[in-house]
């Protein structure tokens, strides 16, 4: 099946890209681009903001927390 | 044993069809159902489909009784009428479905398994905490509170349901319960009522491909320092929901779960919070010279600075995004 426009395929970038569409509303997206230089930049943005995003928040918890945190459930546990 | 799993019911949001649900670590004796999912995408492990989540969402809202009596609060009493849909079946079969346990266990044997399924998630946790908190200190004391409160309540844990969306709800439940109750932001409640014009953002739409091409390459290369401080200038709904997709790829059901309002709010909170911060990224970019000039002059336009700035944005593009809420 076809029938996406650009009208479509902007309004569900969004779920395109979370992964949230059904499978056929996916590929009709993903045909659509194929073909649409302008939808497929949309979505490359977007795929750069949660690729951007990603990289950013990457976090390591302190040493210290850990050792607190296995202090505190080993503690926790004895009281019971 | 066996976790029996109900696989035609459906699946409670009929537009949203991913159903990604991750499973803990298998611990003997327990035998996580393993499922080749044709809809997962996920990196995890382990997952499975959406008829768990419902069995993740009794085990949480449990978890929410749990923190109560721990903290004499009643945060759980008001906000179960989202999820009343489809748990009663699921219930009767988890009577029978049920594995060995961490109800069976002895008390080590409990603080093992909490140690080799919960603390894997540490860093992970520690993220969300600094993002929430925006300091070390107080995320590394939500953190700890986080797992204490966990571990007290890891008894009413059913294994081989979505332990990091369980950890993740009672993380978003300390921080509004121990931090956000002390702070008097004006926009708490009202956020999500405010109009698209009102938010400021990106106007993608008006741009040419070209400018657009460039705004994907300049975002791309900004620093992470900037990046993190275009998130903290985002109002604390929208930035969490942007966490929760995009850093650890929850599905916007897990998401809403976790800060426990509708599928469609958070679909809302998603789209304005990434469209926010796509315009304090390409601004960011602009002004210290990453993106060519050829394509700063079309990203400047209707672009507002956070909620903060209340810039009279035209609201001409877009709004197809957040009015499809209807799923």
């Amino acid at each position: 099946m076809g029938g996406c426009d650009c009208s479509k395929a902007k309004a569900e970038l969004e779920e395109f890209l979370h992964d949230e569409l059904r499978h056929e509303d996916a590929t009709d997206i993903r045909e659509h681009m194929d073909g649409c230089e302008d939808c497929l930049t949309e979505h490359r943005v977007g795929v750069v903001l949660m690729e951007t995003v990603k990289r950013a928040c990457r976090e390591t918890a302190p040493d210290q927390l850990r050792a607190e945190v296995l202090n505190r459930i080993r503690a926790e546990q004895s009281t019971h | 044993m066996a976790i029996t799993l109900a696989s035609d019911r459906p699946t409670t949001a009929t537009r949203l069809s991913r159903t990604r649900t991750t499973l803990s670590e298998p611990q003997s004796p327990v035998t996580p159902v393993r499922l080749d999912w044709r809809a997962m995408t996920t990196d995890e492990p382990h997952a499975a489909p959406a008829d768990l989540v419902d069995q993740t969402e009794a085990q949480l809202d449990a978890v929410e009784d749990e923190e109560a009596a721990l903290d004499g609060d009643d945060l759980a009493a008001a906000d179960d009428t989202d999820d009343a849909a489809g748990e009663t079946d699921v219930e009767t079969d988890l009577e029978v479905a049920e594995p060995v346990d961490a109800k069976t266990v002895s008390e080590s044997e409990l603080r093992h398994l909490f140690e080799d399924q919960a603390l894997p998630f540490m860093d992970q946790l520690y993220g969300a905490a600094m993002r929430m908190t925006r300091n070390p200190a107080d995320a590394s004391d939500l953190v700890q509170e986080t797992f204490v409160k966990a571990f007290a309540a890891f008894r009413q844990f059913r294994q081989g349901t979505n332990l990091k969306a369980w950890l993740y709800r009672i993380l978003t439940n300390t921080f509004i319960n121990t931090y956000r109750k002390n702070q008097r932001n004006p926009y708490q409640g009202t956020i999500d009522e405010l109009e698209d014009w009102q938010l400021g953002g990106a106007e993608s739409v008006t741009q040419s491909i070209s400018a657009r091409s460039a705004e994907a390459d300049a975002i791309d290369h900004l620093p992470s320092s900037a990046v993190k401080d275009a998130l903290q200038a985002i109002p604390e709904d929208f930035r969490m929901a942007v966490y929760f997709a995009d850093v650890e790829g929850f599905s916007y059901q897990e998401i809403a779960d976790i800060m426990k309002t509708p599928v469609g709010t958070v679909m809302s909170r998603l789209h304005r919070g990434r469209r926010l911060l796509r315009g304090l990224l390409a601004d960011h970019a602009r002004e210290t010279g990453v993106v060519p000039d050829a394509a700063s002059t079309a990203t400047m336009r209707g672009r507002g600075r956070g909620a903060s700035t209340r810039e009279a944005a035209p609201a001409t593009t877009r709004s197809t995004r957040t009015t499809r809420k209807d799923a």
